[in-house]
């Protein structure tokens, strides 16, 4: 594997308020991980994804993506980083409510300037919403505007798939459904960064956990997935009969 | 007590000897839980001489001798599913012992201790995920239910440790303030 994301002693400071800021983070992800960032809210764990994402730049320290130092760019540079090489997926969609979902698949590819249109349709069939391509967002349930945010998201084959707090907006249901999706993705090549505070969803597909406090990294856990026999993972237990 | 309901509500569809209650039990738990077969042929001495079951014929080679529920044992089954289980809450891990001590001695290293337990129970989910996973797969949706009862009691743990953390990590925090 190769590295694909690299942040050297990062550190982001808020001008007044410490919520969300960095401090000293060093860490790096190799291509093909799926990793979960976890952390209480205000710890800065979705400043890292936005610092990844060149949509927030740090004030010390460098982040850099595909080998590229995202410092370097300047605004036009960071803006082609970002649509080449980043799918972002967030919380509430921010599905544009003008457009059907089709359109809004096909937005970063227009701006691309390639057409993207068979690519948006095998990318909504994959994701198992090919029959509502011609509605707009306010007709869609939850569970599909997340998905087509995620085709908007995957239309230019990004390089990375980061997404924060893509379940937190969704009922347990739909919630399982996109965790799946992005664990197929996973499993397809993808190389994807996850913001959640859900545990059980986030450890389905990552093997990798980072656990964020205070803007600081404090454990990165690489969990195993070995075959295991069901009473080494739950043991029930009743009172041994002794009467 | 409840493998002895357990026995008693395997009874209830058809008569069976020990051994295919032994193997239907461990087929119902899904291999959460292992019975010996003496453990089994005890329980139904029990729950015979407690007249709760009744043995099927002659008493021959008691690995062939067959039971079935008598009335009383079909009264005293219904009303053990009607009841809540409102006894103590059971906590049987370690980790509840550790973190009194390792409050109560010095250098008990209180961080890493929760910074380790976190990490096993993040295994623990892994593993649980996977464990719900085959479940659903083998159709076995009674099973799935109870690992997820196991990973909302998991997810749990693992939100304590987070609590446990930070309230260590504020009260540092608080005292280099000062």
């Amino acid at each position: 594997m190769s590295e694909l994301v690299r942040l050297t002693d990062v550190t982001k400071v808020y001008q007044g308020g410490i919520t969300g800021a960095l401090n000293g983070v060093s860490v790096s992800v190799e291509k093909g991980e799926f990793t979960a960032i976890m952390g209480p809210s205000g710890s800065g764990k979705s400043t890292m994804l936005n610092l990844v994402a060149g949509l927030d730049r740090p004030t010390s320290g460098s982040v850099s993506v595909g080998g590229t130092d995202l410092g370097k760019l300047g605004e036009a540079g960071l803006a082609r980083f970002r649509r080449d090489h980043i799918g972002f997926v967030f919380q509430f969609f921010y599905l544009l409510p003008n457009l059907t979902a089709l359109e809004n698949v096909l937005i970063p590819a227009q701006l691309k300037g390639s057409p993207g249109t068979e690519r948006a349709r095998d990318l909504l069939d994959q994701l198992g919403i090919k029959d509502v391509g011609d509605r707009y967002p306010a007709r869609l349930s939850g569970g599909q505007q997340q998905r087509v945010a995620i085709a908007r998201a995957l239309i230019n084959n990004p390089t990375l798939l980061l997404a924060d707090e893509p379940t937190g907006a969704l009922d347990t249901h739909s919630g399982e459904h996109v965790m799946e999706l992005l664990g197929q993705l996973h499993r397809d090549g993808q190389t994807i960064l996850l913001v959640t505070h859900d545990a059980k969803l986030a450890t389905r597909n990552a093997a990798r956990v980072l656990s964020v406090m205070d803007g600081k990294i404090v454990d990165d856990a690489r969990l195993e997935s070995p075959e295991r026999a069901p009473s080494e993972v739950i043991r029930v237990r009743g009172e041994e009969a002794s009467r | 007590m409840s493998l002895k309901y357990g026995v008693l509500g395997l009874l209830k569809a058809e008569p069976l000897h020990g051994y295919e209650v032994k193997n239907r039990f461990e087929s119902m738990l899904g291999g959460t839980w292992e019975v010996n077969i003496g453990q089994i042929y005890t329980t139904l001495q029990r729950l015979e001489r407690d007249g709760l079951v009744r043995p099927l014929g002659p008493r021959g080679d008691r690995g062939k001798l067959q039971y079935e529920l008598s009335a009383e044992g079909r009264k005293a089954l219904d009303e053990w599913l009607a009841q809540p289980d409102s006894g103590p809450q059971q906590l049987h891990e370690e980790i509840y012992v550790k973190l009194l001590l390792a409050t109560r001695i010095a250098n008990g290293d209180l961080p890493g201790l929760l910074a380790r337990q976190k990490r096993a129970y993040l295994q623990r989910l892994r593993d649980l995920n996977r464990l719900e996973e085959r479940a659903r797969r083998d159709g076995r949706i009674d099973l799935a239910r109870l690992v997820r009862g196991a990973l909302l009691h998991t997810e749990a743990d693992l939100k304590w440790m987070d609590e446990l953390s930070s309230e260590h990590f504020g009260a540092a925090e608080g005292a280099r303030m000062e």
